[in-house]
């Protein structure tokens, strides 16, 4: 008993240590993939969420204290979301941004919901996280059923072609993305070959070669950038050389990388458009740069979350998360890519999606519906 | 396009072929499940990456591919072969006298710690082999093939033929095979056992490492994850051939990879993992011994 003494007393120091910071500070949570082959994703995030954090404490926080950031990582495995989640509700965040996998965001909003946490994710394009009519649920993204009619409208209006071949990766966003695609081809087109695949699948080769035994005039994924490009490199290397189209998920330049450049070159995808082209997202673009260098797909939808959501705890002047959603729900937010509102499901009132192309090895803005 | 998926059959599973044969060589040898061997597999990949872009930067790339590729290949391999080598100096030999179950639990350990150091060391994000000869191959009637394929499946082929060669000719091979049908004999006739373990981990280290680098080639994409996986496929195929048995390895490799690809096309590409290991189970059921059952007479 004597030896264990000085542990028991380290003990009681620590965990004062942690009771007395508790009050210090207002925390907000962002959880998404932090560490696995979906990192950068999460980095993104990350950064965003920090540069909005770092503006309002300069400006001396709010409600009178600093705001802390309290980084969860889901590694894009929905039970992982799910512990994340219940680990920041003990730790206190009075709102979350995040997920990115709608795989996790919709367990997790579970989770927030049960607590009345406002979540308020910048990826998580799945129609089901919202349809379930949560309060505290919001989105800054659009969704996969606006996106993925703009993928067909383009297969089927612009490029004109008849033969679609459909892929997914089995997630709640892949498969989910890919149904509203095929969906919306309806009979404007074939639809030759339609499945999945599993993610963190290295060889793909056997399914693209069923793929091509259907002559199809194009190739839709349903998807996130590492099976993306790995599909893309293996079907080029098997004489596959159809067009490409895939949604939001895979835009990162890993993509690129991934399935070399001039295989990737040519290969479309639905997204919202480049932020360089937003006014109002100047300051954003200069200020995140110069902080961690090229900016990543989402770190301007983290950015606009974290912003939208402590403005709103501002206005509610307290941290009930009932009070911050009802406020949420009924604001208009000026933020970097431009004004935004959320409905009565917490979608945002308009989501223009576009659709970009890989050239010279970089994405770029193609066609507008 | 059963050509075809015959084609990306034998390249996957050469691949798998390679890696079950270190474990069927080992398995022959100790009796012992090495299961940190799918890491090593991993590690060669690693290697590859790191080298080939050291050399990248040394300018040897640019002076000529192949050589570089060469100098990466032979790099690979003997670091692969010394983390080999140690490996079962500090994790298996202590416990060689042990129960069987004690070197077992800590080859668990051994993979269980590569990953994380790999993880911890190289980050947990996707690394990315150079794509060297783009999407370039050639047709075959009406089979595409590339350049890389092509590759992989000579190596493999030329690889095993050495190696049987060696089992077969050679007085280490001779050796190996004395050890792994009696060890007390086999150190009674002047056989020092533990240099024929250390060389088997050498080998069985080697050829994962050259099945590491022709994958990180062939997909051009590595993590530290991906030798769970094909350790768990190689060992299956191993299992399924015969295990400790070198024939069978080869065959249950390219078996394994034959009905990866076969039945990954005609019947569902979503449960192209099951395929394996729902063949595991009935040649289990049917054929315990493996598909070569003179396991006892052929280890090694």
């Amino acid at each position: 008993m004597k030896k264990l003494f000085p542990f028991i007393l380290l003990l009681l120091i620590l965990s004062i240590g942690c009771q007395s910071k508790q009050h210090d500070t207002i925390k907000i949570g962002i959880a998404g993939p932090m560490t696995g082959d979906q990192a950068k994703m999460g980095m993104d995030f990350k950064n965003g969420a920090t540069l909005a954090v770092d503006e309002w404490n300069q400006k001396g926080g709010i409600l009178g204290k600093k705001i802390e950031l309290i980084v969860g990582d889901d590694q894009h495995d929905p039970k992982q979301a799910v512990s994340i989640a219940n680990k920041m509700i003990n730790d206190g965040v009075v709102g979350v941004i995040g997920h990115f996998n709608s795989s996790c965001s919709i367990p997790a909003s579970d989770v927030y919901n049960r607590n009345m946490i406002p979540m308020i994710t910048p990826g998580s394009t799945n129609p089901q996280l919202t349809d379930k009519g949560y309060k505290n649920v919001f989105r800054v993204c659009g969704r996969d059923d606006q996106q993925g009619k703009v993928g067909a409208i383009f297969v089927t209006e612009q490029l004109k072609l008849k033969n679609v071949a459909i892929l997914h990766d089995k997630t709640t966003y892949g498969q989910g993305l890919a149904d509203e695609f095929k969906k919306h081809i309806g009979n404007k087109a074939q639809v030759v070959y339609y499945g999945g695949i599993v993610q963190g699948d290295k060889d793909f080769k056997m399914v693209l070669t069923a793929i091509k035994s259907k002559k199809p005039d194009i190739v839709f994924f349903g998807g996130i950038y590492p099976e993306a490009g790995l599909l893309v490199k293996q079907s080029r290397e098997l004489g596959l050389n159809v067009p490409f189209i895939s949604g939001d998920g895979t835009i990162d330049p890993k993509f690129i990388e991934i399935a070399g450049a001039s295989a990737a070159e040519g290969t479309y995808l639905t997204f919202s458009p480049d932020p360089k082209n937003i006014p109002s997202a100047k300051d954003f673009i200069k200020n995140y740069q110069s902080k961690f260098g090229e900016i990543g797909p989402y770190s301007i939808y983290a950015y606009d979350a974290t912003n939208i959501l402590l403005t709103a705890i501002n206005s509610a002047s307290s941290t009930d998360g009932s009070a911050i959603s009802d406020k949420l729900h009924s604001m208009e937010f000026d933020v970097a890519l431009g004004k935004i509102k959320f409905d009565s499901k917490g979608d945002v009132t308009v989501s223009p999606y576009v659709v970009w192309i890989t050239k010279n090895g970089k994405f770029e803005e193609f066609w507008k519906p | 396009m059963l050509l075809q998926q015959l084609i990306n059959g034998i390249t996957l599973g050469s691949v798998y072929a390679l890696i079950a044969l270190g474990y069927s060589m080992v398995y022959g040898i100790l009796e012992l499940i090495n299961f940190a061997h799918g890491e090593i597999y991993m590690l060669g990949a690693y290697f590859g990456i790191i080298f080939f872009g050291f050399l990248t930067v040394l300018g040897v790339t640019n002076y000529s591919i192949f050589l570089s590729l060469i100098l990466t290949f032979l790099l690979s391999i003997m670091f692969c072969s010394a983390y080999g080598f140690t490996i079962e100096k500090i994790a298996y030999k202590p416990l060689r006298n042990s129960t069987r179950l004690s070197p077992l639990i800590s080859a668990i350990g051994v993979s269980i710690f590569l990953q994380n150091y790999v993880m911890l060391t190289q980050g947990a994000t996707d690394k990315v082999f150079p794509n060297l000869f783009g999407a370039r191959g050639f047709y075959f009637l009406s089979i595409r093939m590339t350049y890389i394929q092509l590759f992989i499946i000579i190596v493999s082929i030329l690889i095993m033929i050495f190696l049987r060669l060696f089992i077969r000719r050679t007085k280490i091979g001779k050796a190996m095979r004395a050890v792994a049908q009696d060890k007390t004999m086999a150190s009674l006739v002047g056989i020092n056992i533990d240099t024929i373990i250390s060389i088997t981990f050498i080998i069985g280290s080697a050829l994962a490492a050259v099945a590491g680098l022709m994958v990180a080639m062939y997909y051009g994409l590595v993590n530290y994850f991906i030798g769970y996986i094909a350790g768990i496929k190689a060992f299956t195929a191993a299992v399924l051939g015969g295990i400790g048995s070198i024939r069978g390895a080869m065959v249950g490799g390219l078996l394994l990879g034959l009905v990866e690809s076969l039945g990954g096309s005609y019947i569902s590409g979503e449960y192209k993992d099951a395929y394996a290991f729902v063949i595991l189970i009935i040649i289990l059921l049917v054929k315990p011994g493996g598909l070569f059952r003179k396991a006892e007479l052929e280890k090694v």
